[in-house]
């Protein structure tokens, strides 16, 4: 068995765990502080709507209305090192439920790429779906 | 409830004395005085004691009457004895205004007449006014029907034994308050959908449904909106049919109760503009039911409740706590409501199909995904294995959407053997075995995955990174699963994110996460099963000249649908990989069920024991 295969993958596990505790904590309740996730190039895709860097990630997430995350499923994998460079980086994928303004819940998938830089991990992309039908062409 | 049986009683009677017609009349009629207990019934009834009171004040007798049953009854048939009376007959039935508004009116030997006959006869007498006469049923002698006029049946009461009929016999007419019990078949349930349509207004997506029950298509039917089950069976219709409708009127239905409404405002969620004029609603909280609806106009005039309000700013206050938006209240404007700035509505912003990081990138993503699916559709996942790098990660999550987890929900069972969810999942070992590690494991589990049938077209799709050494794509969408063992075809959602390096002339997944859900309700009608296509390939880029991975393998489409085309390129493909000629590759695909899979295993096999003539080889 390949060794530092099974602890990367058990890391990958255990950053995504606290990693997804530390993100929907700040979404819900400290929005002024999510940027600091980010990489300073993060790109946050929400519903289709992209938006790149950390700084404007921080304002449209203040723009959205107020919410509450209930995670369902959690899955982490390590990017195998061809597609990195042999950076350390994690695929994080979630799915769950989110309330806004006390409306009634809507069922949500996510992913995230972490990667770790100056000792931090900080998101390099994240994509936030809403299962719902498609109301746009684009 | 005595009512009716008291009423049942006093037919029976008029029934046995119409054989013998011949006899006075004057006499018999007395049989069909009310019984005394009938006021004491009323009595007890509050919703009826209000209608008996309207009554007594009509004849100006004394309401110290209702205390007395025993006399009341007497004074109650006094109609007919007061100077100026159109109605000479004494001891006439006094017809009550029921709480609901319906009469049931019953001919005893109405069916020995022509229906149509009848009924113009009966127009004729109650001339000026005029009815309908709805869900017209004939047993026997008899024919009955409802009425949804007081007036007309209070008509129709007095014309009981009034006039002589060609045959000689006066017409026996008997009018209580009452509705039939109705049960919606699917013939009505389509005479409903026929009438609503004819009702529509898609320009203005407004439905009138003013007076439903009388709509000439429905006469047959007892089709009144104040029974519930119509009323939820019309709501279904809309969501179903026309979930988009902005404007609602059900005014004139005589609908009294809407609670039950809670569990089916959602199918009216677009409702803007509600008319309910001229209905029996009595309290304002009837209206509870359809908070959340975002009514900028509402109509209630002509309901009981309306009167309930001395106070007309008490009566707009009630209306904005349920209904903030409301701007148009029983036709007037009301002035713009008052609010905190902090309490501005913050609405989400408009959901995209597709992002993409960039431009360039689209016309690949677009193939790599039309070649993937259309692989992964196919009987043949195995040629998705070179699609994956060799060392590539793949694991998958499920979880039923939310509010879906009723019986009704299609299980996902298959997949929950192999659902690496690590917040359930903890133990380091089994997360670690859970993760399909390497191309071959991945393609032995996408092999044993349901059959499927992706909705290519309505994929979301967000290219998230681009770069010459990495791709990161999201897929989100919905297949329809096949052959596995439901009655229905379960319709699945689901969001797969892919890493993705390039490979030789094409590209590799290196990192596969796949989360799998029921669809809910709203995405299923939007579902669309993508026919199998040949690949054609929209490549609209000139810069790709290299193909995506699985574009050197050409693609194996279900046997039984396989157009000439795709058969062409099959024999190319074949021809190609084989060395055979053009006509035995054709052959042989035939041979197979054009089945490429087959046609290589069975070509290999052959070949190796010398099998296959040399003339097959000659081009």
């Amino acid at each position: 068995m390949d060794v530092s295969l099974r602890s990367k993958v058990d890391q990958a596990c255990r950053v995504a765990e606290e990693f997804t505790k530390l993100y929907y904590e700040a979404a819900d309740k400290r929005r002024h502080l999510i940027s600091r996730l980010y990489l300073d190039t993060g790109l946050l895709t929400w519903n289709g709507n992209g938006v790149m860097g950390n700084e404007r990630i921080q304002k449209f997430y203040m723009d959205l209305p107020p919410t509450d995350h209930t995670l369902n499923t959690l899955d982490a994998q390590p990017i195998l090192d061809e597609a990195v460079n042999g950076q350390l980086t994690y695929l994080i994928q979630v799915s769950g439920t989110v309330k806004y303004q006390e409306k009634v819940p809507k069922t949500f998938q996510q992913n995230f790429i972490v990667t770790a830089e100056g000792g931090k991990w900080k998101i390099v992309s994240d994509c936030f779906r809403l299962q719902e039908p498609i109301t746009e062409k684009s | 409830m005595s009512k009716k049986f008291q009423n049942k009683t006093s037919w029976k009677n008029q029934y046995s004395e119409h054989d013998f017609r011949s006899n006075n009349s004057g006499e018999r009629r007395l049989n069909f005085k009310p019984n005394n207990k009938h006021n004491k019934n009323k009595g007890n009834n509050k919703d009826w004691s209000h209608a008996v009171r309207v009554h007594f004040n009509d004849e100006d007798i004394d309401m110290g009457f209702i205390a007395g049953p025993s006399k009341s009854g007497n004074k109650f048939n006094r109609k007919g004895h007061r100077s100026g009376s159109p109605v000479p007959k004494p001891m006439k039935r006094k017809l009550w205004e029921g709480p609901g508004g319906w009469y049931k009116v019953v001919l005893p030997y109405g069916n020995k007449y022509d229906k149509q006959f009848l009924q113009q006869t009966l127009l004729e007498k109650v001339s000026p006014l005029s009815f309908m006469p709805i869900f017209w049923k004939a047993t026997g002698n008899v024919a009955t029907f409802y009425l949804d006029d007081f007036k007309v049946a209070q008509k129709l009461q007095e014309l009981d034994y009034g006039f002589q009929m060609p045959d000689g016999f006066k017409l026996l007419i008997k009018v209580h308050p009452g509705s039939p019990n109705v049960d919606i078949s699917q013939e009505m349930k389509e005479k409903m959908k026929l009438a609503m349509a004819n009702r529509y207004n898609a320009v203005n997506k407004a439905l009138d449904l003013t007076k439903f029950h009388a709509d000439p298509m429905l006469q047959e039917y007892f089709c009144a909106l104040y029974k519930p089950i119509i009323l939820i069976a019309v709501i279904d219709i809309i969501g179903e049919n026309i979930p988009e409708l902005e404007a609602l009127s059900l005014n004139d239905n005589k609908i009294q109760i809407l609670s039950f409404l809670k569990k089916y405002s959602e199918k009216l969620k677009n409702v803007k503009i509600l008319h309910l004029g001229q209905n029996k609603i009595r309290d304002i909280t009837m209206l509870d039911s359809l908070i959340g609806l975002p009514l900028v106009e509402l109509l209630l005039d002509g309901n009981p409740l309306c009167d309930k309000f001395k106070d007309q700013s008490l009566y707009i206050s009630e209306i904005r706590t349920r209904f903030p938006k409301i701007m148009k209240l029983d036709g007037i404007e009301l002035p713009p409501p008052i609010s905190f700035d902090l309490e501005e509505e913050q609405t989400l912003p408009t959901s995209l199909q597709t992002f993409l990081c960039n431009a360039e990138g689209g016309a690949i993503v677009r193939q790599f995904l039309e070649q993937y699916f259309q692989l992964f559709d196919s009987d043949n996942r195995q040629m998705l294995l070179q699609a994956y790098h060799e060392n590539a990660l793949f694991s998958m999550t499920m979880a039923y959407p939310y509010g879906t987890k009723d019986k009704n929900s299609n299980w996902l069972h298959w997949y929950s053997t192999d659902n690496r969810n690590i917040i359930r999942v903890t133990d380091s070992e089994r997360r670690f075995k859970l993760l399909k590690k390497g191309n071959v494991s991945i393609i032995s589990f996408l092999k044993e995955m349901p059959m499927s049938n992706h909705d290519i077209m309505n994929f979301k799709v967000d290219l998230t990174v681009f770069t010459p050494i990495m791709m990161s794509l999201t897929v989100a969408g919905m297949f329809k699963e096949l052959k596995s063992g439901h009655k229905q075809p379960p319709i699945r959602s689901f969001l797969r994110t892919l890493i993705i390096v390039p490979a030789g002339s094409g590209y590799c997944i290196t990192n596969d996460e796949l989360h799998i859900t029921n669809a809910t309700e709203d995405q299923v009608k939007t579902f669309k099963s993508t026919p199998l296509p040949p690949p054609a390939i929209i490549v609209t880029s000139p810069s790709i000249s290299s193909p995506v991975a699985p574009a050197v393998v050409p693609v194996v489409p279900v046997a039984n649908a396989i157009d000439d085309a795709t058969k062409q390129q099959m024999v190319q493909a074949l021809a190609t990989s084989s060395g055979m000629n053009l006509e035995w590759s054709a052959k042989c695909l035939q041979e197979t069920e054009w089945n490429f899979e087959r046609a290589t295993l069975v070509f290999n096999e052959v070949h190796k024991q010398g099998g296959i003539p040399a003339e097959a080889f000659v081009k």
